[in-house]
């Protein structure tokens, strides 16, 4: 393993000295990579001064370890290989902070999840990986300059766009907890699509007295509510963005905020004409319809409709919902709605119950692909349906309900292939249709150009990860609430609310904000002005020319990489993740040794 | 498995998002797989440039998997741009003479285990093969 030390090409004021602390884990690593080999092997490297393996790295006395060699033996780059960086990667830049070293000059390698755990049988390999992982971040860390936070004032002052149950509860969370709250709403009221609904599932509780609750305690709080206002323009990032509000009068104020959160809500699917039906016969309702047709109707015995009664009603559930390729009709975009949306088959049984409080001799055919009752209490309402006396038929995309209009004396029929009974198919006859139609979101497209916000497969507006960090937008400063993200019931949108808001208190809690330095960086001296890169980078404002070089706006660059790749003088980087050190690391790893010429016999 | 495996070297280029985090299920799993693979983390494999594979290929490495997040990226645009520069990749391979099978643009998320493992053993009979055709072709 004797190798040149090979960083000339980089600006390095002192000496490059690397502590490489290899981990057992307890004989979690141990048991089946041989700790001391990869120790022998990286003390060969010149710029390693220090190796040594240790039963617990994490440890008290094993951070010790790090931080006396850093005070005592001038170590001032780190190496450490053991877990996953996602566990550890910060208890080790924590312990650097703490020996005064910049937390940055650190690289974690991880030989336990991906490697002493996967590869059990063969030590020898799993040394050999092990050896050259831990080389290539010798590499990696060897050419790695410190790096400093990326530090923005923050605006304590928050815009909320849409007034539906997640803005308003977002706006209320946040101004409680002190920060200044602008809601921007574009229709003429607060509410939202809650505001379609007569009582709610699970709780039976009025939607207008959650609004009416809601809505007072907004106002209570302060929140400048906005109505009948949309946004016109965006400026600026995290930290300091500039809102232009327009109002329908096209009367226009500027809010400035610290965050963004976006809670813009969704749109019912609208069947095509003839979908099962829908525009063509008049007895073909969506869910919403339905809804909307029994909250207004007057007080009597009977369920009319058009002058007609109606006795018999057929459900069908997933309408625009968990849509198959090949077999449904697709958006204007070329895709099918393939995603479940969730709140249909519960608000879907909870209007049937609705209907039959107030028409107990209604017959109800329930034609589903499968009940998603999901939440707490939900499954109730099917349990409860089946025993008030609802037919329910379970149907396949193979065998899809068949609508039949009414024909002169006979009512409409609806035929379906029951999976229950065998694929036995069934025709029923029926009164009324009602598509369970499910949800889509609003075309905010505007916005989505404008702040290039990030949308998914399903064409809702898509969090960083969905465990990890599920109301953050890859755009800093931008945050998701609600419906605009995806398939939610109002307690789901009200958790995802206080989520956001609690998110974006912590960011604002102080007049700066700090956010990791892995943002693209140019070296001056090596950019020749091309603005290749600038082609390339698709956030607003991240990239912009000054005295012929390429200059990043650290606070809107999403650090992606884009640009990274077409520079042809390597002068934009991400920082932290450069291209040098890529190349060093393949080195690292492509080295010739064979496994046996790596590991000790 | 032996540490041999036909001295085959598989580069998985994962993202800090998905795959990455991907992988860990994967060892947490205790689900085995060939050493020869070496797994590195990137904010986003968009950061790449084409020369980028290709001296991966000279310097020693049989096998490029880039497991992406797909159309789940979460950065604006960039996995266009990815799956676009990993065609022209492919054109450059087959101009140098280096099998395409040998480099492979996928989607993995953070629980995709068997997805994962089967890229791997895939990647490996690709290589295997590419080598045992380009022997026969110098022969
Ligand atoms: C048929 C049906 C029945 C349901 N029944 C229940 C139930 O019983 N119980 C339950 O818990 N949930 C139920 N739900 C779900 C519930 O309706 C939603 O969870 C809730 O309405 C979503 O709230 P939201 O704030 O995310 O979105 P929305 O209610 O859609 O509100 C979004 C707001 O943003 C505004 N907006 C949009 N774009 C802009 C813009 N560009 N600028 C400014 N403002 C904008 C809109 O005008 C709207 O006021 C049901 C849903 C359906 C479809
Ligand atoms: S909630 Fe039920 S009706 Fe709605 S899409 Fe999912 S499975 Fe279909
Ligand atoms: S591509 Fe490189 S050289 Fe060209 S402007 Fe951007 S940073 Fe400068």
């Amino acid at each position: 393993m004797e190798k040149q030390d090979n960083l000339d090409n980089i600006n390095q004021p002192e000496e490059v000295r690397v502590g490489v602390y290899v981990c057992h884990c307890g004989g979690n690593i141990s048991d089946v990579v041989d700790t001391k080999a990869v120790v022998e092997a990286a003390s060969k490297h010149p710029n390693v001064k220090i190796a040594r393996d240790y039963v617990f790295m994490c440890s008290d006395p094993g951070q010790k370890l790090i931080i006396d060699d850093i005070r005592e033996n001038n170590i001032n780059r780190v190496v450490v290989s053991a877990c996953s960086p996602t566990l550890h990667e910060t208890t080790f830049r924590k312990a650097l902070r703490r020996a005064e070293l910049n937390p940055y000059l650190y690289e974690h390698i991880n030989i336990r999840e991906q490697d002493s755990w996967v590869h059990k049988g063969d030590h020898e390999g799993a040394t050999a990986k092990a050896i050259r992982l831990t080389m290539a971040g010798v590499e990696k860390i060897a050419r790695q300059d410190p790096l400093e936070p990326i530090v923005v004032n923050a605006e304590g002052h928050v815009v909320v766009i849409g007034a539906g149950v997640a803005g308003m509860r977002a706006a209320l969370a946040l101004s409680r907890r002190g920060l200044g709250v602008t809601l921007i709403e574009k229709s003429a009221q607060m509410g939202g699509r809650t505001r379609e609904l007569d009582t709610v599932y699970p709780t039976e509780e009025k939607a207008a007295d959650i609004i009416a609750q809601l809505e007072k305690a907004v106002r209570d709080a302060k929140v400048d509510v906005r109505l009948n206002s949309e946004v016109e323009a965006i400026e600026g990032f995290i930290g300091n963005f500039e809102i232009l509000i327009k109002s329908a009068d096209s009367k226009t104020a500027k809010a400035r905020a610290g965050a963004i959160i976006m809670a813009t809500g969704f749109n019912h699917y609208v069947p095509y004409e003839g979908e099962f039906g829908y525009r063509q016969s008049p007895e073909v309702l969506t869910l919403p319809e339905f809804n909307k047709l029994l909250t207004e109707l007057p007080p009597s015995q009977k369920l009319t409709y058009k002058g007609r009664e109606i006795r018999s009603i057929g459900f069908i559930h997933c309408v625009g919902s968990r849509q198959t390729e090949g077999i449904h009709q697709p958006q204007p975009d070329g895709k099918v709605n393939d995603y479940c949306s969730r709140v249909c088959c519960t608000s879907a049984l909870h209007t049937i119950h609705r209907t039959l409080d107030r028409f107990p001799d209604l017959h109800i055919y329930d034609l589903y692909k499968d009940i998603r009752t999901y939440g707490r209490g939900h499954e109730d309402y099917y349990e409860r349906a089946s025993k008030r006396g609802v037919l329910f038929f379970r149907y396949t995309d193979d065998g899809l309900p068949v609508f039949t209009p009414p024909q002169k004396d006979k009512t409409a029929t609806l035929t379906v292939k029951d999976v229950l009974t065998w694929n036995e198919e069934v025709t029923i006859p029926v009164d009324m249709v009602v598509l369970v139609t499910g949800m889509m979101p609003r075309n905010i497209a505007n916005l989505i150009t404008m702040l290039k916000l990030p949308i998914g497969a399903d064409r809702f507006l898509q969090e960083v990860h969905p465990k990890l960090r599920p109301v953050e937008l890859a755009n800093n400063g931008i945050l998701v609430a609600g419906t605009c993200q995806g398939p939610m019931d109002i307690t789901e949108c009200s958790s995802a609310a206080g989520a956001a808001a609690a998110k974006v208190s912590i960011l604002l809690s102080k007049d700066t904000i700090e956010m990791d330095p892995f943002v693209a960086r140019v070296d001056t001296a090596r950019c020749d002005g091309c603005q290749l890169c600038l082609a390339e980078c698709e956030y607003k404002g991240a990239l912009t020319m000054a005295e012929n070089r390429a200059k990043v706006n650290p606070a809107l660059c999403a650090g992606c990489g884009s640009c990274v790749a077409v520079c042809p003088t390597r002068a934009i980087n991400v920082a932290g993740w450069t291209l040098d050190q890529f190349d060093a690391m393949i080195d690292a790893i492509g080295a010739e040794e064979t496994e046996s010429e790596l590991v000790p016999a | 498995m032996s540490g041999q495996n036909n001295n085959t070297k598989i580069l998985l280029i994962t993202t800090m998002i998905s795959s990455y985090p991907g992988a860990n299920t994967v060892g947490q799993a205790r689900l085995q797989y060939s050493p020869g693979t070496y797994i590195i983390r990137v904010p986003d494999p968009v950061v790449f440039p084409e020369s980028f594979y290709m001296r991966c290929f000279e310097k020693g490495i049989d096998g490029i998997i880039i497991m992406s997040s797909g159309s789940d990226c979460p950065y604006e645009g960039a996995y266009r741009r990815l799956s676009e520069r990993v065609g022209r990749v492919y054109n450059r391979m087959k101009e140098s003479g280096i099998d395409p099978s040998c480099l492979k643009l996928t989607t993995i998320c953070t629980v995709c285990k068997a997805a994962f493992l089967k890229e791997i053993n895939e990647m490996q009979a690709n290589v295997i093969k590419a080598r045992s055709t380009q022997k026969e072709s110098a022969a």
